[in-house]
């Protein structure tokens, strides 16, 4: 089958809250996700990925804006008429049918000969791991194996659109790192057209072409994992990807490209500084533990010096929590060898390993 | 954000309407039926108290009002439903506790569940009846054991321990599973921290069952003031209480109004009781009940001294309802009780000679009220509980009315609204039918909802997002998942078709008649030995049908669904 393309539209949906009032679930959300393409929405719980994802599915209708699959307008159209694949946070296995009957059930619904149901799905089974468990019932299987029952089922139709609702938080975190491979290598082999739902940073990173973060019902950025690692437009998605010392700096010169800050009492170069920033201007800088650097203090005369505070020793790497005048940094070391280990309590220098450091403009509270 | 339990707001306009036929085919017909059988009544019933002579008028409640007999039964009905609430409460507490927390072998606790089943399922006048074998003017106890000769039974007295006995089962089964379900962890977390048992148990256990309490309080109350066959059979002259005050002014005196304005009366305490225990108790619980037990305490938290004492109590109570059934099983045996104990089956010969007819229009109208009963609160339940449409609170409030009211109103509006055109349907069965179904349907309503709470959502959106329509989805999804609750529907509107009188006592004709006001004519004619045939044959009845409903529940439940605890519970 042709994959199709997944459009949303502008689409708002409000809801009644008890205490809060009127909550918006979702504000003015646009996504445009290609054919074939995965694409994940992340964000804190609340933020409005699930609802949208709802919206997409047909379980919720929005107030307003539209839907399209495959150019076509499906606002109006009900889950059962959109011909998706839907893969729950619980699974929904239907606990009073049969493993095999759960597979079936979509294909029974399109009116399928028994035969071609069967077949289809043995087949089914057999590619997510699970022949032979047609007789099984839901409660007979552990969290994984259902899982992939709950992928089978969803997929077993040969869904235009394929939608995951945080599909990995009720397994074990070692299970969760096989699933999402194997969940991206079936996406990619059938080439379905998928939006993912997750709070899980890592696992968005892991699985998708194409990261839409969300906050407070809006899509904040959109981009591919290194995109908004790197460069972040906010510090809500800088914090929320990855882990990040947010410091404030001050504009000391700028030009068509980059220009110098001062950061920790040392002048720095930039590679791109925020449109319109002037000299003199507060902004801060997007530091990733990993783009510090520990000297030994007596080496680097010219570096900001700060303290050892702590220390955690994870094998192939260290982190360290330095505190460098009014600021406490994280740091991270990697490959360190069993005589470089700085103690608590030493006197380092701290290096900024520029010029591609991500500054973000003053955020007026 | 996106867990929302129920679908809440109007729907826009009738876009609803036009987007599932099914659902609002199914709307249109129940809101036709409520309004017939629930609305109708209930307002012709206020028609009649409130009308006089084309113009609104007080005069009749007036002058029932102001009638210091009816006065005093009003105050009656409520002593003794306070009596009946406390008693029945602190005795299904005592069983409840001694279940949940005795560390009874398995069969005694069978035992003990077997001896409290038999009042929920008998007449509700069963008890009534035995009191009078054992301690009437004949009793087995008054006269013949202690010799007292015109021995009084009757009175507020003999009506109070009756109706105890005959309703703490609903405070058993109301508390145990509350009791069951409390952590013991909790329990055990207050005990190390060094309380002792009784410290444990009065600032641990007791506080977080007190919602429990009220509840059952409540509910015992509510069944204590609707209660109409115990007074009328044990209550005498000296205790005027409402509803059979009601009765025997429509029965007795021919005033129609009359009975009207003072079942309106028995309406607000009743009233009352029901908003009390839905809008206040109910969310008060502090102990979820899932139906899954938090396992045995780790500890011994009951004295073995105080368990023994509890043990004797339960059994006592427990030997006391055995020995009242079995008097009635043999007063249905011998020639005539109190006289002459030879043994016969002449009475059963009598019941299914002269009380054939009776016989087979009970099976008749509780046969087609169950199906359509149990079909009634599972659609009804499924729609309130999953389907977003205009007026569904509403809907949900108002099927629950006339299992709220107390029989006597429902029987006296269903009286003064079917008996005269344009719906004239007295002496029919259907009337009977539908008193039953609108009355007793709603128990399988509340399970239905109950059980789709436990049921997540997202099982239906899976069926509708492989492509099945909401009919589909219904039919293959969660009617088999609500099977269970379809079946405690159906033993339920089953029993009370087979066992209520209240309401239906107004409703019965030439053509239509029903055991259990055959069972009330042989008490007040002193035909005992019938009566008590009479009852042993519904008994018996009502065991084997359930019996057979849980027999067919077992075995057509998936192994994946949720297991049945009990056909009454819920």
């Amino acid at each position: 089958m042709e994959a199709v393309g997944v459009k949303v539209e502008v689409v708002s949906k409000r809801f009644s809250h008890k205490v809060k009032g009127e909550v918006w679930a979702a504000r003015d959300v646009t996504l445009d996700v290609r054919p074939g393409e995965f694409v994940t929405m992340l964000g804190p719980s609340g933020c409005g990925k699930t609802t949208t994802l709802r919206m997409i599915a047909g379980f919720e209708r929005p107030d307003t804006g539209r839907v399209l699959i495959g150019g076509r307008d499906v606002t109006h159209q009900l889950a059962s008429q959109r011909n998706i694949g839907f893969v729950f946070q619980n699974y929904a296995l239907f606990p009073h049918l049969t493993i095999g009957e759960n597979v079936a059930y979509g294909l029974r619904v399109r009116n399928l000969p028994d035969s071609e149901i069967a077949s289809r799905v043995r087949e089914v089974l057999a590619l997510v791991g699970l022949a032979g468990y047609e007789q099984q019932f839901s409660n007979q299987l552990s969290g994984g194996e259902q899982q992939r029952v709950a992928l089978a089922r969803a997929i077993v139709i040969r869904p235009q659109v394929l939608l995951f609702d945080e599909p990995l938080s009720n397994l074990d975190a070692k299970l969760r790192v096989q699933m999402r491979h194997e969940i991206r290598e079936l996406q990619r082999r059938l080439a379905i057209t998928t939006v993912y739902v997750t709070h899980d940073q890592e696992e968005a990173m892991a699985v998708s072409d194409r990261i839409a973060v969300m906050n407070q019902g809006s899509i904040v950025q959109e981009g591919t994992a290194d995109d908004l690692y790197y460069r972040p437009a906010s510090a809500f998605v800088a914090q929320f990807i990855g882990r990040v010392n947010l410091l404030p700096a001050r504009v000391e010169s700028a030009a068509a490209a980059g220009g110098e800050v001062t950061v920790l009492g040392q002048r720095v170069a930039v590679a791109c500084l925020p449109t319109g920033a002037r000299a003199g201007d507060a902004v801060r800088l997007v530091l990733r533990p990993e783009a510090l650097a520990l000297r030994a203090a007596e080496g680097a005369p010219a570096l900001p010096r700060g303290t050892v505070e702590g220390r955690m020793f994870l094998g192939e790497k260290v982190e360290y929590v330095v505190r460098c005048g009014e600021a406490r940094l994280q740091v991270v070391s990697y490959n360190a060898r069993p005589g470089e280990l700085l103690a608590e309590g030493s006197a380092v220098a701290v290096e900024l390993k520029g010029p591609d450091i991500p500054v973000l403009p003053e955020e007026r509270p | 954000m996106a867990s929302v339990a129920a679908p809440e707001g109007p729907a826009r306009g009738l876009a609803w309407a036009r987007q599932d036929p099914a659902l609002s085919a199914a709307v249109l017909a129940l809101w036709l039926l409520l309004g017939l059988f629930v609305v109708f009544p209930l307002a012709m019933l206020a028609a009649r108290v409130f009308w006089d002579g084309g113009h609104f008028s007080v005069a009749g409640i007036g002058a029932i009002l102001t009638d210091r007999h009816q006065v005093q039964a009003f105050w009656n009905s409520l002593l003794l439903a306070t009596l009946v609430g406390l008693l029945g409460t602190f005795l299904g507490f005592v069983f409840a506790f001694t279940v949940a927390r005795g560390g009874l072998p398995r069969w005694v606790v069978t035992a003990i569940d077997g001896a409290v089943l038999l009042p929920l399922i008998s007449p509700p006048f069963t008890t009534a009846i035995a009191f009078v074998f054992s301690f009437g003017p004949r009793g087995l106890i008054t006269y013949e054991l202690l010799g007292i000769k015109g021995f009084t039974i009757y009175g507020m007295g003999s009506t109070l321990f009756s109706e105890a006995l005959t309703y703490f089962p609903i405070a058993y089964l109301a508390l145990r599973p509350i009791l069951a379900a409390i952590d013991s962890n909790i329990e055990g977390m207050a005990m190390s921290l060094g309380a002792s048992r009784w410290r444990v148990f009065r600032t641990v256990t007791m506080p977080l069952c007190i919602p429990g309490l009220a509840n059952s309080f409540l509910l015992l109350f509510a069944a204590s003031l609707a209660d109409f066959a115990t007074p009328l059979i044990l209550a005498g002259n000296a205790f005027p209480v409402l509803p059979t005050q009601a009765f025997l002014q429509i029965t007795g005196m021919f005033d129609l109004r009359g009975g009207a304005v003072l079942s309106l009366a028995l309406l607000v305490p009743a009233m009352a009781v029901f908003v009390l225990q839905r809008y206040w108790v109910s969310q008060r619980f502090y102990v979820t009940v899932t139906g899954k037990g938090a396992g045995t305490a780790p500890f011994e938290s009951v004295a073995p001294g105080v368990r023994w004492v509890l043990v004797a109590a339960c059994v006592a109570v427990t030997v006391v309802i055995a020995y009242l059934y079995a008097l009635l099983l043999y007063a249905s045996l011998v020639m005539a009780f109190g006289a002459n104990h030879a043994l016969t089956l002449r009475h059963y010969g009598v019941i299914f000679t002269e009380g054939l007819k009776a016989i087979k229009d009970t099976l008749v109208i509780a046969g087609l009220s169950m199906p359509l009963g149990g079909l009634y609160g599972v659609l009804l339940g499924y729609l309130v509980a999953r389907k977003a449409f205009p007026g569904r609170r509403t809907m949900e409030v108002t099927s629950m009315v006339n299992y709220a009211l107390p029989g006597t109103i429902v029987g006296i509006a269903y009286l003064i609204a079917f008996n005269d055109p344009p719906i004239e349907l007295a002496g029919t069965a259907l009337v009977i039918i539908a008193c039953y179904v609108f009355r007793y349907g709603p128990t399988g309503i509340r399970t239905t909802i109950a059980l789709l709470q436990q049921i997540d959502r997202s099982l239906e959106e899976a069926s509708e997002s492989l492509g099945a329509a909401s009919g589909t989805t219904f039919r293959r999804i969660t009617l088999p998942l609500i099977l269970p609750a379809f079946f405690a529907g159906l033993g339920v509107v089953f029993i009370r078709s087979m066992t209520a009188i209240s309401a239906t006592i107004f409703l019965v004709s030439i053509n239509w008649t029903l055991i259990t006001v055959k069972i009330l004519e042989n008490m007040t004619e002193l035909s005992l030995g019938p009566a008590a045939a009479f009852s042993v044959l519904v008994i018996a009845i009502v065991f084997v049908v359930i019996g057979a409903i849980s027999w067919g529940l077992r075995r057509m439940r998936a192994p994946g669904a949720e297991p049945v605890t009990s056909l009454l519970g819920g």
